[in-house]
C-alpha cells in the first residue's frame, strides 16, 4: 500500500509557495504511535547446542533420518547429519523425533482462561457489532494454567484473538509462549497485529436477538462494509494531512479514532486479517470485500467448508485454519469432512492449517494432524509425517505474518524447537523438551522446567 | 496426490448395500486368525476364532466350527465394540438448531425419559460407528432441577429398534451452580432419598395391616427413587469436588445405593474412599485443565491414577454426542499418560458394561456379537476401523461425510449438486 511519498514536483511547488509568501510555521506533526504497548519479550537463558541423532522433520516439507539440529545463539544454526560444533551442549536425541516449535494461530488461551469465572471472561467487547477499537492483548490474563499445558504440547507460538461475538471483535496478538508476568513479555517482537472478523450465526445470532443490526447475513455485509467506507474515509483524512504536512503546509490533524485506526491499518497491509468463517459462500464474499476495500481477507479460520472452494481460497491467496472434526454445533458447521485440511492442502499455492479454538486440542496438535493425515490416507491422498508437520507450523507462520522468524526448522530463522519421544503423529506421542529461542522452556524429565501458574501454588 | 477412491468407495457402497438387504441374521460367521482382546481375565488370545450366530458369541477356539462364512482376520485385533456414555447421540442433531434439540427441557426432572425422543437416524450415529463403537448409554443434560432425567441404552445399528434399554438410570448433577448454594441441590437429594425410603417403609407397613386398602399408589418419581434405592437403577451423579464426592460416598453408604460418578475431576484426591466404597468413576480422560474452582485437579495422569488405585474406571467423552468417533484416541492419550493399555481397553468396554448395568463389552461365550475387527492399534490414528459387527450383523462403516468427501473430490464439468 504505497503511502504518500512527496515527489520532487510537490517539494518543488511548496518551496515556490514558502517563496512567495511567509513560511507558515508548521505545528508539530501529529503522528500516531503504533506500537504503545511494545514487547518487553527476552529469551530465556540459552547455550550453543546441538541436538543429536533424531528424525527432523524441518517444516519445510524435509525428512532427515539421524539428523542434528544446531542452535547458536537463540537460533538455527545448521540441520543435517554429523553435524560438529565446539563447545556445544551435546542432547542425545537418537530414536526421538525433532519438529519446529508448533505454532496456533487460533487461541483464547489468557481471555477466555481457567478457570472459567465471570472475573476472567475478556474475549468478547459484546457491546456493539464493530469493535475494532479493542486490542485482545489488554485482557490477556499470563497466569492462565493454559499456557503451560499448551507449552508441554509443543507450543512456542500462539495468536490469541477475541471471541466472534463481533463482525469485527478487535485486534488479536501474537505471543511466545513463554511463562510471565505480563503479557508484554511474551509478546512477540515485531509480529503483526492481526483483526479479527466473524462470518455469520454469531454475530448475527447475538445482534438479531437484541433487534440491532446484524440480525442477518446481509446485515452482516452491510455491517463490514459500513465499517471500511468509513475507515476509507478516515484513512483518506490522514493521508491528506499528512502530505499537507510534507508539503510544508500546517493542516490540523484528523480527530483521532480508535476503531478506525485499526482499520486503516488493515487497509495499509499492516494489520492481517483473521476471519472466523465457515461457509463457502460466506468467504467468497469475504475475499470479494478485501478487493471493494483494497485489503487482503487474508485467512479464514473454522473453515469447515474450505474444502468446497479449495481452488478459489489458493488463487487468492488466503490461508485456511481448520479443526479435524469439530462439527454439529452450529447449522454453519454441518459439513464437515475429516479430510478438509488434506484437501485444501491439495490445491497449488496452497495455505492449510490446523488450529485449536481450544485450551484443551491446543495441547495436542498434533494429534489433531495425525487424524486428517490418517483418514485423508484411508481416501486415496499420500501424505506424509514431513508434509503434514507444515500445517501447524511453517503456513501457521505464514499465516500470522511471522515466517521470516519461526515455523521451520531452518538457519537463521528463531531456535523454536521439540523434541518428541517417538513418531509426533502417534496417539502416545509426548513433547519431550521444547524449546524458544534456543532456551528451553519445558522438560518432561526434569521438574524445574515445569513451569507452573500462580493460581496453581497452594491449591489442595 | 494421487487417489484411487472412486472404484474402492464404489465397492464399499455396494457392499454395504449387499449388507443392508441381509437383515435375516441367520447366518453363523467364524472369525478366524484374530488377536483378540476379551476385555475378561483370558486376556488376550492369538490367532483365535470367534464364533458368532443368531446375535450372540456362541464360541471362541471350538474345536471345529461349520459356520455359513468364514472371515480370515489375517491377525488383526478384534476388541468388544466400544461403549459411549453420558453423552446426547440422537437426542441433538445441531447443537444451536432449537428444533432440533432434545437433550434438555426446563422441566426435566426425576422421571424425565429422553429415551422418546430417540432419533436413530440421527447423522452422529453412522460417524460414531466409524470409531468402533457399537453401544451407548444417552443420557439427558437435564433441566433446572439437579435431576436431570433418566439414561438409556442404544445400540449403534442406526434401526428403529436401537432402543436396548430406557429408565436405566437416574442422572443427577451436582457441585458448582451459577446461583445459590451447592448444599441446596446436596440437600434436595437427600431427602428425596430419605422421604422415599420412609414412604416405602410405611407403605410395606400399610401393606401389610390391611392388604385390600385402596390407598394410592405410590407416584411415579417415588418408584424411580424407590428403584434406586434398591440398586436395580444407578444413581449416576456428575460432579467434581473432592467434598461433594465425600458426601455421595456417605450417601451410599446410608442407603446402599448404587452411585456411579461421573466427571470426577477430585476423584484423585479420595481415590482410596472410592474403593473402599466401591465406587466406580466415568472420567474425561483428555480433561486437564482447572475450568472451575470444583476441578482444580483435573489432569491427563488421573485415568491412570484411579484404575491403580483400584477404582473401577470408564472413559468416556461426556455431553455433546458429534465426536464420539474420538473416544478411542482418550483411551490412546490415557495410556500414553500412565494407564495401562488393558485398563484402558477396559474403561471402553468391559468396565463401562459393569458401570450401567450392560450385558456387552466383553467377548465371551453368550455374549452379545458385538464386535470391531481392527486395522492396527484401535488406540492409534493410524488404524481403522475394517469390520463391525453389532448384535452379529454387520454394520456399514459409511457416514454422511463420507459423501460430503466423494462430492467435492470428485469434479467434473457440473456443478457439485449433480454428483
Amino acid at each position: 500500500m504505497a503511502k504518500f511519498t512527496p515527489s520532487l514536483v510537490a517539494v518543488a511547488l511548496a518551496t515556490a509557495i514558502a517563496g512567495c509568501s511567509p513560511a507558515e510555521q508548521q505545528d508539530p506533526q501529529v503522528i500516531i504511535n503504533a506500537n504503545p504497548y511494545p514487547s518487553t519479550y527476552h529469551a530465556l537463558p540459552n547455550s550453543t547446542m546441538l541436538l543429536k541423532n533424531a528424525t527432523v522433520l524441518t517444516g519445510t516439507g524435509e525428512r532427515i533420518n539421524d539428523a542434528d539440529v544446531l542452535i547458536k545463539e537463540g537460533k538455527i544454526s545448521a540441520v543435517g547429519q554429523q553435524l560438529v560444533a565446539e563447545g556445544a551442549v551435546i542432547v542425545d536425541a537418537k530414536g526421538k523425533w525433532i519438529t519446529p516449535g508448533i505454532i496456533d494461530v487460533h487461541s483464547h488461551l489468557g481471555v477466555y482462561p481457567s478457570p472459567n469465572a465471570e472475573s476472567h471472561n475478556d474475549g468478547n467487547e459484546m457491546t456493539n457489532p464493530v469493535t475494532a477499537e479493542v486490542w485482545a492483548e489488554h485482557s490477556v490474563w499470563p497466569q492462565d494454567p493454559g499456557f503451560n499445558r499448551a507449552r508441554e504440547g509443543g507450543i512456542t507460538t500462539l495468536q490469541i484473538l477475541p471471541g466472534s461475538a463481533n463482525l469485527i471483535g478487535g485486534r488479536g496478538v501474537t505471543l511466545k509462549n513463554v511463562p510471565a508476568t505480563t503479557m508484554q513479555a511474551m509478546k512477540f517482537p515485531q509480529a503483526p497485529y492481526g483483526l479479527k472478523m466473524a462470518c455469520g450465526e454469531n454475530p448475527k445470532n447475538l445482534y438479531g436477538s437484541r433487534n440491532e443490526l446484524p440480525m442477518t447475513r446481509m446485515g452482516n455485509m452491510a455491517g463490514y462494509r459500513t465499517a471500511f467506507i468509513q475507515a476509507t474515509e478516515y484513512k483518506r483524512a490522514w493521508d491528506k494531512y499528512d502530505a499537507d504536512y510534507a508539503a510544508g503546509k500546517n493542516p490540523v490533524a484528523p480527530e483521532r479514532d480508535l476503531m478506525k485506526d485499526t482499520l486503516k491499518g488493515v487497509l495499509e497491509g499492516d494489520i492481517l486479517i483473521h476471519n472466523h468463517c465457515y461457509k463457502a459462500e460466506e468467504m467468497a464474499m469475504m475475499i470479494d470485500l478485501g478487493k471493494e476495500f483494497g485489503y487482503h481477507a487474508g485467512t479464514f479460520h473454522h473453515a469447515v467448508e474450505a474444502y468446497k472452494i479449495a481452488d478459489l481460497l489458493a488463487e487468492n491467496g488466503n490461508c485456511a485454519a481448520m479443526w479435524p472434526d469439530w462439527w454439529g454445533f452450529k447449522l454453519e458447521a454441518y459439513d464437515m469432512v475429516l479430510e478438509n485440511v488434506a484437501m485444501v492442502d491439495a490445491v497449488k499455492n496452497s495455505c492449510a492449517i490446523v488450529h485449536s479454538d481450544s485450551g484443551v486440542t491446543i495441547q495436542r496438535l498434533n494429534q489433531e494432524t495425525a487424524k486428517i493425515m490418517h483418514a485423508a490416507n484411508d481416501n486415496g491422498f499420500e501424505l506424509t509425517e514431513q508434509h503434514v508437520i507444515g500445517w501447524i507450523t511453517a503456513n501457521a507462520a505464514k499465516s500470522l505474518g511471522i515466517s521470516d522468524k519461526t515455523g521451520s526448522l531452518e538457519a537463521g530463522k528463531n531456535a523454536d524447537v521439540v523434541i518428541w519421544n517417538t513418531n509426533p503423529f502417534s496417539v502416545y506421542a509426548q513433547a519431550e523438551k521444547v524449546f524458544i529461542d534456543g532456551a528451553k522452556v519445558y522438560d518432561r524429565q526434569d521438574p524445574a522446567f515445569q513451569a507452573q501458574s500462580d493460581f496453581m501454588l497452594g491449591q489442595q | 496426490m494421487t487417489r484411487f477412491t472412486q472404484s474402492a468407495l464404489a465397492m464399499s457402497l455396494s457392499i454395504s448395500l449387499a449388507l443392508s438387504t441381509n437383515v435375516a441374521q441367520a447366518e453363523s460367521v467364524a472369525i478366524i486368525n484374530a488377536t483378540v482382546h476379551t476385555a475378561t481375565e483370558q486376556g488376550v488370545l492369538n490367532n483365535a476364532t470367534v464364533v458368532i450366530e443368531n446375535g450372540t458369541i456362541t464360541a471362541i477356539n471350538p474345536q471345529s466350527s461349520q459356520a455359513d462364512k468364514t472371515i480370515d482376520a489375517k491377525g488383526a485385533m478384534l476388541t468388544p465394540g466400544f461403549i459411549a456414555a453420558m453423552n446426547d447421540m440422537g437426542l441433538v442433531e445441531v447443537g444451536a438448531v432449537a428444533t432440533s434439540r432434545d437433550a434438555s427441557d426446563k422441566e426435566a426432572n426425576i422421571t424425565f425419559d429422553p429415551s422418546l425422543a430417540f432419533n436413530p437416524k440421527a447423522t452422529t450415529i453412522s460417524f460414531a460407528r466409524k470409531g468402533g463403537i457399537t453401544r451407548n448409554i444417552v443420557t439427558s443434560g437435564g433441566g433446572e432441577s439437579i435431576f436431570a432425567g433418566q439414561t438409556f441404552v442404544v445400540d449403534l445399528t442406526g434401526e428403529f429398534d436401537s432402543v436396548i434399554a430406557s429408565n436405566t438410570g437416574l442422572f443427577v448433577q451436582l457441585g458448582a451452580t451459577d446461583e445459590g448454594s451447592r448444599a441446596m441441590g446436596m440437600q434436595q437429594l437427600i431427602y428425596k432419598l430419605d422421604d422415599a425410603k420412609k414412604a416405602l417403609s410405611q407403605e410395606s407397613k400399610t401393606q401389610k395391616k390391611a392388604k385390600d386398602s385402596s390407598d394410592e399408589e405410590p407416584s411415579r418419581e417415588d418408584r424411580v427413587i424407590a428403584a434406586v434405592l434398591s440398586g436395580e437403577k444407578p444413581l449416576i451423579v456428575a460432579v467434581d469436588r473432592a467434598s461433594d464426592i465425600i458426601h455421595l460416598i456417605k450417601l451410599k453408604q446410608d442407603y446402599d445405593l448404587d452411585v456411579v460418578i461421573v466427571n470426577g475431576a477430585d476423584a484423585v484426591v479420595v481415590a482410596e474412599q472410592l474403593v473402599q466404597a466401591n465406587i466406580p468413576v466415568v472420567i474425561d480422560a483428555m480433561r486437564n485443565l482447572p475450568d472451575s474452582f470444583d476441578s482444580l485437579h483435573n489432569s491427563l495422569n488421573n485415568a491412570g491414577k484411579l484404575a491403580k488405585a483400584g477404582v473401577k474406571v470408564a472413559i468416556a467423552l461426556p455431553g455433546d454426542s458429534h465426536s464420539i468417533y474420538a473416544l478411542r484416541y482418550s483411551a490412546g492419550n490415557a495410556v500414553a499418560n500412565g494407564m495401562n493399555y488393558d485398563d484402558a481397553l477396559a474403561a471402553v468396554t468391559a468396565n463401562i458394561a459393569d458401570i450401567f448395568h450392560l450385558d456387552s463389552g466383553r467377548i465371551a461365550v453368550g455374549k452379545p456379537a458385538d464386535l470391531v475387527l481392527w486395522s492396527g492399534d484401535p488406540f492409534e490414528f493410524s488404524s481403522k476401523v475394517q469390520k463391525m459387527w453389532i448384535a452379529g450383523e454387520e454394520q456399514s462403516l459409511q457416514s454422511r461425510q463420507d459423501e460430503l468427501r466423494e462430492r467435492y473430490l470428485n469434479k467434473t464439468d457440473m456443478p457439485a449438486g449433480y454428483r
